[in-house]
């Protein structure tokens, strides 16, 4: 069709849409003059004006049913009447109150959980910087393709970059560091310090709230130190002082003058407090060498993505040809700011498989509404099939249920949403930071316009199952159906699709108990774990190395990291003597990680000259394979400093406890504790045993590595916690003495005489004073380890609950609907029944028979599916059967109580029909339909 | 055996279910006119023996345009009376010759076993 017909045609169809009484209008104008074309017809045969008029008439018809049957051609001629549609949908749920809170309910509760998992997903995957222009702001960094990391000591390339890039504008850096704010008439805190260009204030384009933001000329050296405050520390630090401009303060070993404070929710350039000056000048600017800085830039005006990206490569390249020493293996990247540079490969399908969950537990969701709609449409039945008579299309039928879904969705979407968003900003911030420990400013968990039109798609899905399936189904055959109601037959009946929606949705009902079973077992063992010593008398800080000072030529990352290594265990020894001359602390000790947070898993060997090996089972835990080698198990394992079993009081079971000459590489000496003797020794003596430990994997340090060194046991303690909480069975724990500092980062526990948490500001300033750039990122009591756990673990159980609660209840409310619909279809066969004489239990049982064998299925396939959820949880492992006690008498008793509860509140959906059912007249009966 | 003869249908509407398109098509190929005039021609090309109903008239109407076989546009009558006038589009040519050698088959083939039973 040329273009100008077809514009013109759809321009018609438009226009009888949305101007519907203009058109009826020249509808009638049209056949207003077919009539008065017929009556002149009639004037020339010589008819009389009234005769003409009266047989044009005559011929003419009904002129209402003309103008409706032409109406009816006209293009989605049911359209104009949808709004009609929506009242009576309104209408139906107002007229059904307990259908509409049931089904708004769940179509609310697969919206919800479909619009939090959709606004995770996409603000993970496409996070939104919120700045202007945020898609041209990029990051920039060098990344070691031999060692396979990222080189962040790149001052020297940031200085060649800022001058040679051409394809981008404002380059910046900053240094992330924690610093000690000391404001006068408070003590000493951590805040995270972002020592950063000036340029960043022109990418992040903020207004401040007092002062000033930071200048180029505040970068020079020699220029006064000042400092910008977030509003956050303003607030609780300086008391919303509006004076504060101009104030002097101590921050890290620098003191520093107020220039500005930030407004509320600035964070540039991750989750910064507090901005400072990155004067280079003073630093070192030899190639790999100096602090480690991140950098930021925007596309310079025209420049895209991807040209500087070529760019980059390019004097890359340069470089690596003018220093190969330090530069041949470094590669410099570019991308926009917020996206992780090392996403893992399975990005994309994480970002379909979640929200496509979503879509199948909304599906699975309104697949019930759909049955509630069914009911209620087939109880309707003898109105449809009027309105079908009468001439409504099918289509016009099945459009007018799918309005009233709409409406219901319309409502449902309306609360998921706003649940959704209530939810996201009360806990999807605390939930992603307990998850990666700091928060980025970009990730502001609310629902965003995206998400509502994602939500919108779904009301519309659900609509669609909810709404267009049973209207389907409802008038498929609905001319036989009309003849076969007419001969006093049944009408519809319910399919096998509902029975497989009912008895899917008892079996889930049944079997989330087992999910519940299992967070709060995790819940029990979190709160029950015992750590075998008072925590609560005990202060955990922990500590990461501070900035090494800057070399003078290049180094390897292996060479840097041993120096930052050694200055960290001269820094943590001499806080440990500060922290000693504190009058409340009774001891001080380093572990590398803390009781019940998990420790370091690798494989242990016994030495198979000592005659261990025929009392451990030789053969896997399947029984087909032989292990040929020594008998093997997993075992955590902590670096402790010598003095450390000795702090937590742990007395020697057997042998002796660890001493400072342990600490010599030379010595090789572990202490194992009472899980490693019972599960890798089977309860043999263990003191003097040779012991030697691998990671799995083929490489160094692997089981078929025969190099390894053997470590001799010399001591045995009870359980102190080792292994975190959440993991499966019993831990075997080995502690392995090393000189605090040498395995990184570690914690340094202290034994408290009153509350350890008073303390906290003497830790603070005890590790302030030896360096002020070592880091205590946390400090908390040691019987704290578990909270973040427990606060997650109890969001997961009140989700569970929340959803057992509804699959609870939309069960309920289908086996209901299809009873009682099943109770009005036979409403006569059952009065006949009783009236001549049948036993109402008999009655009662054909009418329960179907009920009953749905409810029966769907129980016996959730309890299988519980049952099998339980056996895999219980599963036994190189023959350690990790978590029998999940089932317990009690427990069990208590499965069997909630099937019986689920049974009997099905059986209580099927009363009321039922009683309704027998309570019929036998006369009434005979009358109905 | 000698064909049936068919009686002229008496009543009006009696146009064959499915061959008013056609025939409105049919009497739209000669020139555009408006819904009494398509009438008439009917009327008339039949010797009075069809008589087209506006219950069917308008609505079939409604619907060709709708399949964009034949456009409209309000203009003045030889009275300089407002009236909508039909035409043929390009589209519904091509559909006329279509549709209309369906029929020519399909009446010969009726021919055909009404001549041989």
């Amino acid at each position: 069709m040329e273009p100008l017909r077809w514009m013109k045609r759809w321009q018609k169809r438009l226009r009888s849409l949305v101007r519907t009484s203009a058109v009826d209008r020249e509808l009638d104008e049209e056949l207003a003059f077919h009539l008065e074309m017929e009556t002149r017809k009639h004037l020339r045969a010589g008819m009389t004006p009234q005769e003409a008029s009266r047989e044009a008439k005559l011929a003419f018809g009904a002129l209402g049913q003309h103008r409706g049957d032409t109406r009816d051609a006209r293009w989605l001629a049911w359209f104009p009447d949808l709004s009609m549609d929506f009242k009576l949908g309104g209408r139906m749920l107002v007229k059904y109150p307990g259908l509409t809170l049931v089904g708004g309910l769940a179509m609310a509760f697969g919206i919800w959980a479909g619009a939090v998992t959709f606004e995770m997903v996409t603000m993970l995957q496409n996070p939104r910087l919120g700045l202007p222009e945020s898609d041209r702001i990029v990051q920039l960094r060098n990344y070691d393709v031999q060692e396979r990391r990222a080189e962040s000591r790149s001052l020297h390339d940031f200085l060649r970059w800022r001058e040679s890039l051409r394809s981008v504008s404002d380059l910046g850096a900053y240094r992330d560091i924690e610093r000690n704010l000391e404001v006068r008439g408070g003590d000493g805190r951590p805040v995270q310090v972002a020592e950063i260009s000036a340029s960043a204030f022109l990418l992040a384009p903020t207004k401040p709230l007092l002062g000033r933001t930071l200048s180029a000329a505040d970068e020079r050296a020699g220029a006064p130190p000042v400092a910008v405050v977030g509003y956050e520390i303003w607030r609780s630090r300086f008391a919303s002082d509006s004076a504060v401009v101009g104030r002097s303060v101590q921050i890290g070993g620098v003191y520093a003058t107020v220039v500005g404070v930030m407004p509320e929710g600035f964070a540039f350039p991750v989750s910064h407090e507090l901005w400072m000056p990155l004067r280079v000048d003073g630093l070192d600017r030899s190639p790999r060498v100096g602090p480690a800085i991140s950098m930021f830039a925007r596309l310079a005006p025209g420049a895209t993505l991807e040209e500087a990206q070529t760019e980059l490569a390019l004097i890359g390249r340069r470089t690596a040809a003018e220093l190969p020493q330090s530069h041949q293996n470094l590669q410099p990247q570019l991308l926009q700011y917020a996206k992780p540079f090392d996403a893992p490969s399975g990005d994309l399908l994480m970002a379909l498989a979640i929200p496509g969950f979503a879509v199948m537990l909304l599906v699975l969701v309104c697949g019930n509404v759909a049955l509630l709609l069914f009911a209620r449409a087939a109880t309707r039945e003898n109105e449809l099939i009027v309105r079908s008579a009468l001439g409504a299309s099918r289509a016009r039928i099945v459009v007018q249920l799918f309005a009233e879904a709409l409406v219901l969705g319309g409502i449902a979407a309306a609360i998921g949403l706003a649940a959704a968003d209530f939810g996201l900003r009360r806990w999807g911030g605390p939930f992603l930071k307990e998850n990666m420990g700091t928060l980025p400013f970009w990730y502001q968990p609310q629902v965003s316009a995206a998400t509502v039109l994602y939500a919108i798609g779904l009301t519309l899905l659900a609509a669609v199952v909810a709404g267009v399936l049973p209207a389907l189904k409802v008038t498929s055959g609905m001319g036989a159906r009309l003849r076969q109601t007419a001969a006093g037959a049944g009408g519809l009946k319910f399919g096998g699709v509902w029975t497989a929606v009912i008895i899917t949705q008892v079996a889930f009902t049944t079997a989330f108990p087992a999910l519940v079973f299992l967070e709060q077992r995790m819940m029990v063992r979190v709160q029950t774990f015992e750590a075998g010593f008072p925590t609560e008398q005990y202060l955990a800080a922990f500590l990461e190395p501070g900035d090494a000072p800057a070399e003078g030529a290049y180094v390897s990352a292996d060479v840097a990291r041993e120096k930052e290594g050694l200055l960290f265990q001269t820094d943590l020894e001499a806080v440990r003597r500060r922290v000693l001359a504190h009058p409340a602390v009774m001891g001080v000790a380093f572990i590398d990680r803390l009781p019940r947070e998990g420790h370091r898993e690798s494989l242990v060997e016994l030495d198979e000259a000592q005659g261990l090996s025929a009392a451990v089972p030789a053969t896997a835990g399947d029984g087909s394979e032989v292990i040929p080698k020594a008998p093997l198990n997993e075992v955590q394992t902590a670096y402790v400093d010598a003095s450390y079993l000795d702090l937590v009081r742990a007395p020697a079971l057997a042998g002796r406890l660890l001493l400072p000459g342990d600490l010599a590489p030379e010595s090789r000496v572990v202490v194992v504790d009472q899980g490693f003797v019972d599960q890798v020794l089977l309860g043999r003596n263990a003191v003097g045993r040779r012991v030697r430990f691998a990671h799995r994997g083929d490489g160094a340090g692997s089981m078929s590595d025969n190099t390894r060194p053997w470590y001799q046991i010399v001591g045995v303690v009870k359980e102190l916690g080792m292994g975190a909480p959440t993991q499966r069975g019993r831990a075997a724990g080995v502690y392995m003495p090393v000189v605090p500092g040498v395995k990184g980062p570690t914690n340094m526990m202290l034994h408290v005489r009153g509350d350890p948490l008073t303390i906290i500001p003497d830790v603070r300033a005890a590790a302030n004073a030896v360096n002020p750039t070592l880091r205590l990122p946390s400090i908390q009591r040691v019987d704290q380890v578990t909270s973040g756990v427990m606060w997650v673990l109890k969001l997961w159980m009140r989700m569970t609950v929340l959803l057992t609660a509804i699959a609870l209840l939309l069960s309920l409310a289908g086996i209901y609907a299809v009873l009682s619909f099943t109770v009005s279809r036979r409403t006569r066969e059952i009065g006949i029944r009783v009236a001549l004489g049948a036993n109402a239990r008999r009655v009662v049982v054909s009418l329960f028979k179907r009920p009953l064998t749905q409810v029966g299925i769907g129980v016996a396939v959730g309890g299988a599916m519980a049952g099998a959820f339980l056996v895999w949880i219980m599963s036994c492992q190189d023959g350690t059967c990790t978590d029998s006690g999940l089932v317990t008498p009690v427990r069990v008793a208590v499965l069997v109580l909630y099937l019986l509860l689920v049974l009997g509140v099905c059986l209580l959906a099927c009363i009321v029909p039922t009683r309704r059912a027998l309570a019929v007249e036998p006369l009434v009966a005979l009358r109905a339909e | 055996m000698s064909p049936t003869p068919i009686k002229p249908p008496a009543a009006p509407n009696d146009v064959l279910r499915g061959t008013l398109d056609l025939l409105i098509l049919k009497a739209l190929s000669l020139e555009s006119m408006h819904g009494w005039a398509i009438s008439q021609r009917l009327e008339q090309l039949s010797r009075d023996v069809l008589r087209v109903g506006q219950g069917s008239l308008y609505p079939a109407l409604q619907r060709l345009e709708e399949k964009g076989w034949v456009d409209s546009a309000w203009r003045a009558t030889d009275q300089n009376r407002r009236a909508k006038y039909y035409e043929l589009t390009r589209a519904g040519r091509r559909a006329l010759g279509v549709e209309a050698e369906s029929w020519q088959r399909y009446v010969s083939m009726v021919d055909v076993i009404l001549r041989t039973t």
